[in-house]
């Protein structure tokens, strides 16, 4: 069976296990005797070996089968749990995900056998030997008790066989052998069930031989069968082994089996012949009408029932897509919106015929039906953070260790959702923002008690939004930035002098940590102080179109605030006029458009201010900024746009407004300078002329 | 004689080049023809605040952003007139994108062989001469080939 199709699910659900073994494997430490905790490890380590059973992954489902099995002695009591365990725990993960690493490059597995951790693990196992006699059923899913419901089950038992089929079993009775019929259940959300039934397949014949299969074998490689399929087979051994090397396989729900006769073979006949004609299935599974309800009821208990939930993760109806498709559908609704534009400008400029009513009223809806396209599609494209945080409370914990210092990671707003593409890129700066934290910012435990603070040290990561941008602040109660050492390293690497040093304001100071190789480290050590980090979460960040800011108290703390915009594609933006040019502000940042007379400007260290409503805002004249002709007369009063960031304000002359408008952004691509970024892009209105945009967060 | 010729440009032929001849002031420039994506007339140019003094701007190529660079400019001349022969010269370079030049005028296509190109003759003093890789002859008419690697380069 060709399995290459399923590599793409297979990395994805394997990442998926790797984060909830993590995750779980973190928080059994805290509390070793969490059965709850053991089971959901259990049977996350139990569908890795499953899934890495099926796609052939032999040494991942080697090292996968032995954590199962040290599991397994956990469960029964026979082993504590202990940080020795639990370092080893780690070992095997980042072994697996070492598998995985490959896998993805070069699908398959590499030769890495990774025998210490499994000797390792064998003495775990070694060592529970004594504790209790291993028990020899797999370690399946508890049979539903229910016995009523088990009859409903065996759906084999209402089948309506083929002649052929039937024909086949007809000779085993004949050659007087035992039949048996079995009907497997595979989990409603699995995902690869034509695997798991393969697997099925392949575990029961270890011991029996399969007549029939229902529906076909053909069939049920194509996938097409619902959550069940039943098979016939003869067999030597007992039914209890064939049923448990069945179970053994993961993600499969329960296994019912029993031994038939062939007076049964012709009965089911009988009875389903009516039957047969209410089942709307295409293929030959017809249950039989009093069979049909207690199946159902069956299915309904066994989803009900708590035991078989608890811990699992709910999975939510869902549909991975290629990111690319996104990307390409993206792309067309940006096309679709430009269109509109054009058509909105063309009804808008044009003469009589145009202005029919009707028509505006139909231009009208196509705006609202584009809005609502291109919101739906990025909200498709929005991935909660989650996914790339939920690593760093390993990191830290690993961290803590090599570093030898207390700490603790408090996160919040893993909800908070952005761009997939986004997402995908953050981890990288995160991680050095945390390590930073962990590493420069926590002071050892000695410094940490003179300073009167706890001896364990507080990381936080907070996640939210805040307008048209996702704020991501990671924070620690450190040492804060010694800026005077700082400013004595610049001065000592030249790029200031000392008289010029003086001067630097404290942000101006802790801009040059953001530098290329400045590093405050005394030591190197893996962790940070290569000289490679603050630089390249800077330029990271600012080719997602964001940024990043310190604010820092020597002794207390850091906090860096990374500012990320909600969405790389589509914004609302509001177009301005500057003397014959016309630039887009994106709305997110627009607190109010203000009408200040001439004679409201004051002046504050030779800068125009404003006072509104009794703040003073500096203003920042575009025509000047952007090298625009000022107006020939000057006005008695100024349009000025209030934007801001975070709690910063500023205005914004411009000459004139021209309205609100959704515009696509587009690259200005690499041959032009902007080295002063404050051009984030372009875009193209209604009338096909070009309109740049401003991003405003760099004039702040 | 007549077949000596004839076998002569056939044999060439398989190594000639083909560039766009345009007009810059009174000389007569050429572009290889690979690095040419499409040719448009005079449009509107965004102005870019703050890029490179030889950048004119950007424009709307169907729906593209497309940078626009005047060569005069890049190679010290006086600024371009725009007239109804103006140009802009979308070339396309690998790994960079677009990225559109203006000409005064485009005259034709030319094919040049090896042995109809020459090297430049360098001249310190004069800077524009580090844009040109070689002379090509057609006819009586000189044609300075351009560099399009050292022309997109930062000066």
């Amino acid at each position: 069976m060709d399995v290459s199709q399923y590599l793409e699910i297979f990395i994805d659900e394997t990442s998926e296990h790797i984060q909830s073994l993590s995750d779980n494997i973190m928080a059994l430490e805290s509390e070793p005797d969490n059965k709850d905790v053991v089971n959901e490890i259990f049977r996350a380590a139990h569908s890795l070996k499953g899934m890495a059973g099926t796609m052939g992954f032999k040494r991942m489902q080697h090292m996968t089968h032995d954590m199962e099995n040290v599991f397994q002695e956990v469960r029964n009591d026979t082993i504590k749990v202990d940080s020795d365990m639990i370092d080893l725990l780690f070992q095997c993960l980042d072994a697996i995900e070492g598998y995985l690493a490959i896998i993805k490059e070069t699908s398959d597995e590499g030769t890495n056998d990774n025998e210490a951790i499994i000797q390792k693990l064998n003495g775990f196992l070694k060592s529970a030997e004594d504790g209790a006699a291993a028990k020899n059923a797999p370690a399946g899913e508890t049979a539903p008790a229910e016995n009523a419901s088990e009859v409903g089950k065996k759906k084999f038992l209402s089948l309506d066989l083929e002649e052929k089929d039937k024909k086949k079993l007809r000779d085993a009775f004949d050659a007087g052998q035992k039949v048996y019929g079995m009907t497997v259940y595979i989990c409603k959300d699995c995902l690869l069930k034509a695997a798991r039934a393969f697997l099925v397949f392949k575990a029961v014949e270890e011991f029996a031989e399969i007549a029939v299969y229902v529906p076909s074998s053909q069939d049920i490689e194509d996938e097409k069968f619902e959550n069940d399929f039943s098979i016939f087979f003869t067999t030597e051994a007992s039914l209890d082994k064939v049923v448990g090397a069945a179970k053994s396989v993961s993600e499969i729900e329960d296994v019912v089996a029993d031994e038939i006769s062939e007076e049964m073979l012709e009965e089911t006949v009988a009875e389903a012949a009516p039957a047969a004609v209410q089942t709307e299935e295409k293929a030959p599974v017809a249950a039989a009408v009093p069979a049909a309800a207690p199946a159902k009821s069956a299915a309904s208990s066994s989803s009900a029932a708590p035991k078989k939930q608890a811990g699992k993760p709910v999975t939510s109806r869902t549909v991975r897509v290629d990111i690319e498709k996104l990307d390409a559908l993206m792309n067309q609704v940006s096309e679709l919106i430009i269109a509109k534009n054009s058509l909105v400008s063309l009804s808008s400029n044009n003469g009589a015929g145009m202005q029919n009513q009707s028509y505006q009223e139909q231009i009208e809806y196509l705006e609202r039906i584009t809005t609502g396209l291109h919101e739906s599609v990025m909200k498709v494209r929005m991935v909660p953070i989650e996914s790339v945080v939920n690593k760093f409370p390993r990191m830290i914990r690993d961290l803590s260790r090599n570093l030898n210092k207390k700490m603790e990671l408090y996160m919040t707003g893993e909800e908070t959702e952005l761009d997939r593409t986004v997402v995908d890129q953050i981890g990288d700066p995160l991680q050095h923002l945390l390590r930073n934290s962990a590493d420069h910012g926590l002071e050892s435990a000695e410094v940490r008690k003179e300073r009167g603070k706890p001896e364990t040290g507080t990381i936080t990561l907070n996640a939210f939004q805040e307008g048209n941008n996702v704020i991501i602040e990671v924070g620690d109660d450190g040492n804060g930035i010694d800026t005077e050492a700082v400013k004595a390293k610049a001065i000592e690497r030249g790029l200031v002098t000392p008289e010029q040093a003086e001067n630097l304001s404290q942000k101006e100071i802790i801009d040059f940590l953001f530098m290329p190789s400045f590093s405050m480290a005394k030591k190197i050590t893996d962790i940070s102080g290569r000289g490679v980090g603050l630089d390249v979460v800077k330029s990271n960040i600012e080719a997602l179109g964001g940024d990043v800011e310190v604010k820092s108290v020597y002794g207390e703390g850091s906090t860096f605030t990374v500012r990320l915009p909600l969405t790389l594609a589509i914004i609302q933006a509001l177009m301005v006029i500057i003397g014959d040019e016309k630039y887009a502000i994106s709305l997110g940042s627009i607190v109010s458009i203000e009408d200040i007379p001439l004679s409201d400007i004051k002046y504050v260290e030779a800068k125009e201010v404003i006072n509104m409503r009794g703040t003073v805002i500096p203003i920042i004249r575009l025509n000047q900024l952007l090298d625009i002709a000022p107006p020939e007369e000057e006005l008695e009063s100024l349009t000025i746009v209030i934007i801001s960031k975070g709690e910063k304000q500023v205005g914004l002359v411009v000459d004139d407004l021209m309205g609100q408008q959704e515009i696509v952004i587009k690259s200005l691509g690499s041959f032009i300078d902007n080295s002063t970024k404050i051009i984030s892009g372009a875009t193209i209105l209604g009338d096909g002329e070009v309109a740049l945009i401003l991003d405003v967060n760099t004039l702040m | 004689m007549a077949a000596y010729i004839e076998n002569n440009s056939s044999d060439v032929a398989e190594e000639k080049k083909q560039f766009i001849a345009v007009k810059l002031s009174s000389e007569i420039y050429g572009i290889d023809i690979g690095y040419v994506d499409t040719i448009v007339r005079m449009q509107k140019i965004t102005r870019v605040p703050k890029a490179q003094s030889y950048f004119k701007g950007v424009i709307n190529l169907r729906g593209e952003i497309v940078p626009v660079m005047s060569i005069r400019l890049k190679m010290g001349f006086e600024d371009d007139v725009f007239t109804n022969t103006s140009r802009i010269i979308i070339l396309k370079i690998e790994d960079q994108g677009k990225l559109g030049v203006i000409v005064d005028e485009v005259k034709e296509v030319v094919n040049l062989g090896e042995n109809e190109i020459d090297k430049p003759s360098h001249d310190a003093k004069e800077n524009k001469h580090s844009f040109i890789n070689g002379i090509g002859k057609n006819g009586d008419e000189l044609i300075s080939l351009f560099d399009i690697n050292a022309m997109t380069e930062e000066n």
